[in-house]
């Protein structure tokens, strides 16, 4: 093979080592005006007054909305959304009012001296206390708003999703339960981090034509989102999107654009530029979900597994979003990895007056995975049995079914068992999961399973067309979005091995047009090289065709009997009759001028096939293609005087399939690692009494920074997928989701006492310690 | 961005720096003496301060002096806190100054500035509040040195048109026993949960501290209890998180009942550090 298991340095990294590459904001035009959002001060309260007399009088200005001329509902699944805030603000941050002038200190000036006034309502400060009858109503009008087909809010409620799993018998299955284990988690939302802040610019052409530029994951479905919420007719509009610096989910929302494109609506057309302050992508722009969660698990003697009861209460915010998907798809993959043929999922999706939540990287499953991976501690405690042990026995396995009730097999779900026993060799799990390194220093280890499909649009694929340069060299086009994880790359890889050249002999640009690069439905949900993967080969396939078609002619020989390698076709029974990729892609000149064949483009596609919507009784369905599957281990040293730690090393296995490009790989697990650490051990919005958050800047909230990680081990269990190019399983987001149970876990095991929330910071562990007596 | 026009101004005396004061205040520009500038330009940016102008200070050559005289180790307010953690004169000032933001922070961050910031730690004040420092001030009738805790209550304490040119430490400070540490919530760089600075003179332990309440202090109270002798250790200091000036600080970094946790944990420290197994 020539181009899978290299690690070759992604195409982009040039640039972005030389500090050259450009994101959105980078590509202000001399023409550019510029908008500066006001946004809420407070999380639930009624917009009395708007004066915009003095910001409008600021030389500069060149117009002013608020909710009055940007009321439109927007939202993909349900449309609760206003643009701009009317009447009522439901998180603080939320945008009232957007102001469009000639420079972003006019802008920002102006800004400063709109004055709102407003009348504080009660606030919702938790989806435990939306959940209870008597709380506050955030949207009164739930019942009123359109929505999608499977989402099911209650109206008169705070619930804007519910999801149920109904598998088994449950009455047999707590029968069958010689322990039972409970436990209650939760954490509150937090931010993506990434360190491009949203950013999009807006025009309208004279002739009608909308173009926008947007750091997003998802400029297609802007596209889609515009042709629904305004009637724009999709060919009338382009979504140009360049390097993206990092979304983890939080760029597969769309907000900034409609504003954006109002904004330039307002001044005739101009382009205004948009770009988020680090406050404003903290919690204008929305966040990563939070959550409160009940499980209770039972089991036979043996540690055998036998029913599992839970309820998810996920903190959505304000407004619904992707919120909604992400409580389904935690319902969809409720027991984590293990086998369990009795399974009640109750998983609930609640409006409160926090920012509202859109995908986080793992999209629900990090937050799931505590919840279990915890409670399987506690019954592994119960039964007296190696925690390493337990999960091993219920690790899930083909012929198994998942909670929505879909067989398994080996390309579905690949080898958990595998992972947890390599996982434990990596972390020493022989040598003890408890060590006590001095009276008041204790060594402990924590370790956790995951897995994860996709929840996406049933019918979500992805296209690709592949041209050649006169020179024999590839030009891919494929709508995979460069967020930092080197997919587009990687792909480039797949089309070298498909057409059988040097990976440097085929081109990739890293920005999308959406008027003529193929569709990839979203950049979300470790499905890009899962699909695009697909798509790139099938495009490979018809390019081969054709070039193959025009040998024949050429060579005079039937096309089955042609081959091709190293930019070459060649007769296979005498390879020395060939000709070059550069002789055949613009078609075949013969010695006497005549032409054959043409300019070779090949074109090809993938959809998911056998996706199914969720039975709203049973939750019985098929969410996703197939899980990736590992198992992540932590280990800690934990000071018993004072309740400080430090985070020694952690490991992750995981099953990835077939891996393309080794480096890149690891980068993405040791950055999913770092990401789960981080969340776990520090982030989390702090919201004062009236629902303002306390830390929207990296003053106040802090991550995990470079230099203050752990040691990273990765290894890699290899199952190869049966429908993926060369076997490929996704991994942009798995590593994250095993690492707040592991730490949490170890942590746990470490001060003797459970920790179920997080962050899991040292005044946590004293409280816990001091048992909340304090 | 700041979204708001200021004037800028660059003295390069003490005198005109004052002069200029009075000017810009009469013309109602809202003076403010300006130093590093992570603060002013950080808090500007959210309208959490506003001003019409700047005095920037540091072209000011009294304000670099870093050196001895007779006396006294003299350090000049523009000196940045990455110099005086690198400048290991006043190992004391040193540490706790270079556990001030980030590294990058510190490259700008001035010693007057910390100390006469808005931000509450104030952290490098401690050492200052322990050696019984004195300050150089300018003001409108010229300048004069007056010992630090005579301006320093919670917070400095001048006139608006004055400000801090020089910090003047006796040399045979400089050299005593110390402890210093900062406790954070969780990560490396961060705000102080708290910092406790001490020094030990003449078998007598000074005690200073940021962060616990809502300004720094060295308080006589404290550390008459710290030095009563006569009482086992874990009492003196179960006394003197009674004999606190002002109530502990509840926030987003940690409860207040954390916070006296952790300030006994560190006095046993400090106890351990600067008397070892001494009684």
């Amino acid at each position: 093979m020539y181009n899978i298991g290299r690690s070759m340095i992604r195409k982009d990294a040039i640039e972005k080592v030389t500090g050259t590459a450009k994101y959105t904001a980078d590509l202000i035009t001399a023409d550019s005006l510029h908008a500066k959002l006001v946004t809420s001060p407070f999380a639930h309260a009624l917009v009395k007054k708007i004066d915009i007399s003095a910001a409008s009088r600021i030389t500069g200005v060149q117009a002013i909305l608020t909710g009055k001329e940007a009321h439109t509902l927007t939202g993909e699944q349900i449309k609760d959304r206003p643009i701009l805030a009317v009447d009522r603000v439901r998180y603080n941050g939320e945008p009232v009012a957007v102001v469009i002038a000639d420079t972003l200190a006019i802008a920002k000036r102006a800004a400063d001296l709109i004055k709102v006034s407003y009348t504080p309502l009660p606030v919702v400060h938790s989806p435990s206390q939306a959940y209870q009858e008597d709380a506050p109503l955030v949207h009164e009008n739930l019942g009123q708003y359109e929505k999608i087909a499977d989402v099911y809010p209650i109206p008169g409620t705070n619930i804007c999703n519910v999801t149920k799993i109904r598998k088994g018998n449950m009455e047999q299955g707590w029968n069958a339960s010689a322990v039972t284990a409970e436990t209650k988690i939760s954490f509150p939302p937090s931010d993506h981090c990434a360190i491009e802040t949203r950013s999009v610019s807006a025009e309208v052409l004279p002739d009608g034509h909308i173009i926008i530029y947007s750091s997003s994951q998802v400029p297609f479905t802007i596209k889609k989102l515009f042709n629904n919420i305004f009637g724009i007719d999709q060919g009338r509009m382009t979504v140009h999107t360049p390097l993206v610096g990092g979304a983890y989910g939080g760029k597969s929302a769309v907000q900034l654009e409609f504003i954006a494109y109002l904004a330039s609506r307002a001044v005739g057309g101009q382009k205004v530029q948009l770009t988020n302050s680090r406050e404003e992508d903290f919690i204008t722009s929305p966040v990563h979900i939070g959550l409160d969660a009940w499980v209770k698990l039972g089991a036979d003697k043996n540690g055998i597994l036998q029913a599992a009861e839970m309820i998810f209460l996920f903190d959505g915010g304000a407004y619904s979003d992707k919120a909604v998907d992400m409580s389904r798809a935690a319902a969809t993959n409720c027991t984590g990895p293990y086998h369990i043929d009795n399974v009640r999922c109750d998983s609930l999706c609640l409006y409160t007056n926090h920012p509202y939540a859109t995908s986080f990287r793992g999209f629900s499953h990090p937050e799931l995975t505590l919840a279990i991976e915890r409670t399987l501690e506690v019954l592994a405690e119960k039964l007296a049995m190696d925690p390493v042990e337990l999960r091993g026995k219920n690790a899930i396995r083909p012929g198994n079914t998942s909670p929505t009730q879909v067989v398994l097999n080996e390309s579905k779900i690949g080898n958990t068992r595998k992972c947890i026993e390599r996982v434990a060799e990596l972390i020493d799990w022989d040598e003890g999961d408890r060590i006590e390194v001095s009276p008041h220093v204790i060594r402990a280890k924590g370790i956790s399973c995951f897995w994860k499909n996709s929840n996406i649009d049933t019918n979500a694929g992805s296209g690709a067309i592949l041209t050649f340069n006169a020179d024999g060299t590839v030009n891919l086009n494929c709508g995979v979005i460069e967020i930092g994880t080197g997919s587009r790359s990687v792909l480039a890889q797949i089309a070298a091995e498909r057409l059988k050249i040097d990976a440097q002999q085929v081109f990739i640009k890293m920005d999308i047009d959406t008027s003529v690069t193929p569709e990839h439905w979203k950049t979300v949900a470790s499905r890009g090289l899962w699909m695009a993967g697909r798509a790139v080969l099938a495009a490979c396939d018809d390019a081969v065709c054709q070039l193959k078609d025009t040998a024949s002619q050429a060579l005079r020989v039937p096309r089955e009997d042609l081959d091709i390698s190293g930019g070459y076709v060649f007769v296979k029974n005498e390879p020395k009759r060939r000709l070059a990729f550069k002789e055949l892609a613009y078609g075949y000149v013969y010695p006497n001028g005549n032409a054959v064949g043409g300019q070779v483009i090949g074109r090809g596609y993938y959809t998911l096939t056998g996706m199914t919507f969720l039975d709203p009784e049973t939750g019985k369905g098929v969410p996703g293609p197939d899980w990736t599957v590992g198992a992540q281990a932590v280990e800690v040293e934990w000071n018993a005087c004072d309740f400080t730690y430090r985070i020694l090393r952690a490991a992750t296995v995981i099953d990835a399939g077939t891996i393309i490009n080794p480096e890149l790989a690891r980068g993405q697990v040791r950055g999913g690692m770092h990401m789960g650490l981080s969340f776990a051990s520090r982030e989390g919005f702090v919201f004062d009494k009236n629902g303002v958050v306390l830390n929207n800047q990296f003053r106040t909230y802090k991550v995990l920074r470079y230099g203050e990680n752990p040691h990273y081990t990765v290894d890699f269990v290899v199952t190869p997928s049966r429908e993926t190019a060369y076997g490929l399983r996704g991994i942009g987001e798995h590593a994250v989701i095993g690492m707040p149970a592991a730490l949490a876990n170890s942590l746990s095991r470490a001060a003797g006492v459970p920790l179920n929330q997080l962050p899991l910071t040292p005044e946590l562990i004293w409280r816990a310690k001091s048992g909340d007596q304090v | 961005m700041i979204g708001f026009d200021f004037e800028y101004y660059r003295p390069k005396t003490l005198a005109e720096a004052v002069n200029f004061y009075h000017m810009l205040k009469e013309r109602g520009k809202r003076p403010v003496y300006y130093s590093g500038g992570t603060e002013l330009i950080t808090m500007a940016r959210l309208n959490q301060v506003i001003f019409g102008s700047v005095i920037d200070i540091k072209g000011i050559p009294d304000t670099w002096i870093y050196g001895y005289s007779e006396q006294d180790l003299i350090i000049g307010s523009s000196i940045s806190l990455t110099d005086l953690e690198e400048d290991r004169d006043f190992p004391l000032l040193s540490q706790t100054a270079g556990r001030v933001a980030d590294r990058t922070s510190r490259n700008k961050i001035t010693i007057g500035g910390n100390i006469c910031g808005k931000i509450i730690y104030r952290e490098a004040v401690l050492p200052f509040l322990l050696a019984d420092s004195r300050v150089l001030i300018a003001g409108r009738n010229g300048s004069r040195i007056v010992p630090i805790s005579n301006i320093f209550e919670q917070e400095v304490q001048l006139a608006e048109d004055e400000w801090i040119v020089q910090f003047l430490t006796d040399r045979s400070i400089l050299s005593l026993p110390f402890f210093t540490v900062k406790k954070r919530k969780l990560d490396v760089i961060d705000y102080p949960l708290l910092t406790l600075a001490a020094i030990k003179k003449d078998e007598h332990i000074r005690v200073a501290v940021s962060g616990l309440c809502a300004f720094p202090f060295r308080s006589e109270a404290i550390e008459t209890i710290l030095n009563n002798r006569s009482m086992p250790k874990e009492l003196r200091i179960k006394e003197a998180v009674d004999r606190l000036p002002a109530p502990v600080l509840n926030d987003w970094i940690a409860s207040a009942e954390y916070r006296r946790f952790v300030f006994q944990n560190t006095l046993m420290e400090m106890f351990t550090a600067l008397e070892g197994d001494e009684k």
